[in-house]
């Protein structure tokens, strides 16, 4: 096991590098030149000069590049080209406000899903759910952005349960106040589609020989499902999940513009703005390295799930 | 005139209960709606940050809240600058006992505002490796000032090197000597860039002085989470100001949001987590009654009007154009058949329609390249071409663009007619590029467009690249120049977006900076329109009425033409 992670971390340096390379020629073919947006509305060409030199835009590329390995090496990457604070403050600051919201939707939406997802599974064929299927179809086919503009405006203004947008530094007061709403929009969205793709895991897994088999063994209902079909069904659950746990650090765009939450989210979007690449390359290095962190983690997991997997 | 009767009325009254200082239990809640990018004057130059800048800094002088049009008075200084018979020389005098906020960099002492600073202050607007975005007022305009900013090269300024244009007499005594007269430098100099820093606390948080600002003005920076939220808190050390009677600021604290989507500012305003707010666009008509024969007449909805809520309206000090390069082979030059293609794209551009779709009609059709508001504008003026496509096909045919096999418009020599407009990828863009669009198709000539950030067609542009492009300049300061200069030749790949070069343009440009505002020079600036409505380098855009509203318990409300914010004067009555 040991030995698989070391490898497996070894092999993550090229992809890392790939990732850099990446980054860095698409920044520089389509980012767009920040210098533009520093100079104001009127400058010479001494400005502009000036300033592109202070940023690094006069060195050459493999030079960029280079400094580009340093920032990785070191995860310094300096500071926002666009507000002067530094990368790791911006960062630090966004991070806290996007898990709060992210991370209960992720765990709550993960649960219901999964428990709607075997009952429907179970009962497979039946009214239930044929009426939880065209629910979760209808649900789907209704863009993100209408839950989100149609909940702030019946359940915050017009019926008063929540407040239209805010945030607080205490963490009690965000998840007692500001986070119910956007959570609950939040799951309104992703809860159709994972119920529809857990549901199809636990019926395949239900059509397998050895579920007829351990009925005809005589073990009950419960425990073909909660036994067996379930831990084998995990492995597609668990593969989703460690999927969605880097997007956890971009946050939810949509849902904290509308609420006026200070994550991640809104900071990659004003950044690619502002083209203030020391910002994009930091989150996108971060995302990256959970990325191949967690798709790790998940090999480990499904070898605890099912001892038949080899991690070779 | 009603209004600025019941404004006065209201100080006066407030004035009788006793001036009072800032009441930190009172919070005001505003919000932007575009982030902020720092608060160091000599290197942000958008609204949001100089809306902030504007309650930490004080220039030396600054606009009288009530006076319409807008009016300089003295705002650290005793009185207006002296000024000398060439009108060179300013000497200002500051009132002694004006202190920057309490702050760290200052070690416990109270640090009081001198000459020094603004000379100081000014002085970082010209230091290369600031790169301050307000340069360009500046530079060229003390004298001596190239000397130094020569010796600094590339690396910072020497602050200490006497400036014959930038000098210190004593004190309270600060003595600016320009090489040109120039009638419009005291509005310079109460832009907020030109407030007073301090040395010290500059030099103290060196690495990151945008997020440090500390000041004299009304207000001091309390919290900053980057486009989320500001908090604003009194001064301590803020100097008595009284105004008819009323100690300023009313406010003990500002609380400013960054609500970038329309739906949760206008709802967030509705429902009372906001005290003021502009409307957005798509909630114009929620909010407000338009008479639809004349969208500029408008009241608030009945159950807006029954909550008391107040409504402010504002005719921005700003034009929209669309230009031509000018150096362009196919769109540009001086040939007649060039003016011809640019006045027929102009003819076919139904710009009352847009105003009436795009801006919901709020807007006026832009006449004169000053606009209202701004001295030395001509209301009679009347430069825009008129809509008409079938007299602009026919200007078309005659100058010999001929409609080819493919049914498309070619060059007068048979060449293939193509034009290439600059745009942006928001969803408002792609609402004028259906207009564009649909006034090339009743020209029949072929429309292509470039997409692009801002800052890349910006570059684009500078790098001569691009063909048309539309583009907006507010006010820096209320004054024609700061508008007829977006043409002058010197300025051609700068402001002068269209790289328009007119030898006779230039000449009256040079002319009327001789002259201060009036008749004489209103003279120079109608020959120059003339120019330019005969060369047609810009398609005239419109100029926006924005509409402010505040909740009933908002007193003092009263938006100013130059001012971003009038939070000192603002009081909260709940």
């Amino acid at each position: 096991m040991l030995a698989y992670i070391l490898r497996r971390l070894w092999q993550m340096v090229p992809t890392l590098f790939g990732v850099m390379l990446l980054l860095f020629i698409l920044f520089n073919w389509v980012g767009g030149d920040p210098s533009y947006i520093l100079a104001g509305k009127s400058f010479s060409a001494e400005t502009l000069a000036n300033i592109r030199h202070q940023l690094g835009l006069d060195k050459s590329l493999p030079e960029q590049f280079l400094i580009f390995v340093q920032q990785v090496l070191t995860l310094d990457f300096g500071t926002s080209w666009s507000t002067q604070q530094p990368v790791a403050d911006i960062l630090g600051s966004r991070i806290g406000p996007s898990l709060t919201l992210a991370l209960p939707m992720l765990l709550v939406s993960l649960l219901l899903s999964v428990i709607i997802a075997a009952i429907v599974a179970y009962v497979r064929g039946s009214l239930t759910d044929r009426i939880v299927t065209l629910i979760c179809t209808l649900a789907m086919s209704v863009s993100a952005l209408v839950y989100i503009i149609a909940g702030q405006y019946w359940l915050a203004h017009k019926l008063g349960w929540f407040p239209i947008l805010g945030w607080s530094d205490s963490l009690a007061t965000n998840l007692w106040l500001y986070v119910p709403l956007p959570l609950l929009l939040g799951l309104v969205v992703s809860l159709a589609p994972d119920i529809r793709f857990y549901r199809s895991c636990f019926v395949e897994e239900m059509n397998h020989d050895y579920v007829r088999t351990a009925r005809a063994k005589g073990l009950s209902e419960q425990v073909i499902m909660l036994k067996h079909v379930m831990r084998n069904a995990l492995i597609p659950v668990v593969t989703s999940l460690m999927m969605s746990l880097p997007y956890l650090f971009l946050g939810a765009l949509l849902l904290e513009r509308f609420f006026g939450i200070p994550g991640m989210g809104n900071e990659v979007l004003n950044a690619v703005d502002r083209s203030d690449f020391p910002v994009i390359k930091a989150i996108t290095i971060y995302v990256a390295l959970a990325t191949m962190l967690f798709n790790l983690l998940a090999d480990i997991v499904y070898k605890l799930i099912d001892p038949r997997v080899q991690l070779k | 005139m009603m209004k600025k009767r019941i404004l006065v009325a209201t100080i006066a009254a407030l004035a009788a209960v006793g001036a009072q200082a800032a009441d930190m239990n009172k919070v005001l809640h505003v919000a932007f709606n575009v982030p902020e990018t720092g608060f160091d004057p000599a290197k942000v130059s958008d609204t949001y940050s100089g809306s902030i800048l504007e309650n930490v800094f004080d220039p030396l002088v600054t606009y009288d809240y009530l006076a319409r049009p807008a009016k300089v008075i003295p705002n650290t200084t005793v009185a207006l600058p002296t000024v000398s018979a060439d009108g060179k020389v300013y000497t200002f005098k500051l009132k002694p006992g004006i202190y920057f906020a309490p702050d760290a960099a200052f070690k416990g002492q109270k640090r009081e505002l001198t000459a020094a600073d603004y000379a100081y202050s000014i002085k970082r607007h010209l230091d290369p490796t600031i790169n301050s975005p307000w340069s360009f007022l500046v530079d060229g305009r003390f004298v001596g000032a190239d000397a130094l900013v020569k010796a600094a090269g590339k690396g910072a300024l020497n602050y200490d090197t006497p400036v014959e244009g930038i000098k210190v007499l004593d004190k309270y005594t600060l003595q600016l000597t320009l090489n040109e007269g120039n009638y419009n430098f005291l509005q310079i100099l109460a832009m907020p860039a030109f407030g007073a820093v301090a040395r010290e606390a500059i030099e103290a948080y060196a690495s990151n002085t945008n997020a440090k600002p500390v000041g004299t003005g009304p207000y001091t920076l309390k919290e900053w989470k980057p486009g989320n939220k500001i908090i604003l808190e009194a001064n301590p050390n803020f100097r008595k100001l009284v105004i008819n009677g009323q100690t300023l600021p009313k406010v003990g604290r500002v609380e400013v949001s960054i609500i970038e989507e329309e739906q949760p500012l206008w709802l967030a305003f509705v429902n009372k987590q906001l005290d003021i707010s502009g409307i957005p666009q798509a909630a114009l008509q929620e909010a407000l009654v338009i008479d639809p024969k004349n969208p500029l007449n408008v009241k608030l909805q009945d159950k807006y009007a029954k909550q008391g809520i107040q409504l402010e309206r504002k005719k921005d000090l700003e034009i929209t154009y669309q230009f031509f390069n000018m150096q362009d082979p196919v769109v540009g030059g001086d040939a007649k058949e060039k003016i011809a293609l640019r006045r027929a794209i102009a003819m076919a551009f139904p710009r009352s329609e847009t105003i009436a779709t795009i801006r919901r009609g709020q807007a006026v059709p832009v006449n004169y390249v000053i606009p209202e508001g701004v001295a030395g504008y001509n209301p009679a003026f009347k430069g825009a071409v008129k809509y008409d496509p079938a007299a602009a096909n026919a200007l078309l045919d005659r100058f010999g663009y001929k409609v080819g096999a493919d049914g498309l418009r070619t060059l007068p020599d048979g060449k293939p007619l193509s034009i290439e407009m600059a745009t942006g990828t928001s969803g408002i863009d792609k609402q004028w590029n259906e207009y564009w669009q649909k006034a090339f198709d009743s020209l029949k000539i072929k429309l292509t467009f470039k997409y692009g950030k801002w800052n890349e067609l910006n570059k684009a542009n500078r790098q001569n690249k691009l063909q048309m492009w539309g583009l907006a300049w507010g006010a820096d300061y209320p004054d024609g120049e700061n508008f007829m200069q977006l043409l002058y030749g010197k300025n051609a790949g700068d402001a002068n977006s269209a790289n328009f070069k007119n030898a006779e343009y230039d000449r009256l440009f040079e002319a009327s900076l001789k002259l201060p505002d009036g008749a004489e020079r209103n003279k120079l600036y109608d020959a120059m329109n003339k120019i330019v409505a005969a060369q047609q380098p810009w398609i005239f855009g419109d100029t926006r009425v924005r509409s402010q509203l505040a909740h009933r318990y908002v007193k003092n409300f009263k938006l100013h033409p130059l001012l971003n914010t009038t939070w000192r004067y603002i009081d909260l009555q709940k």
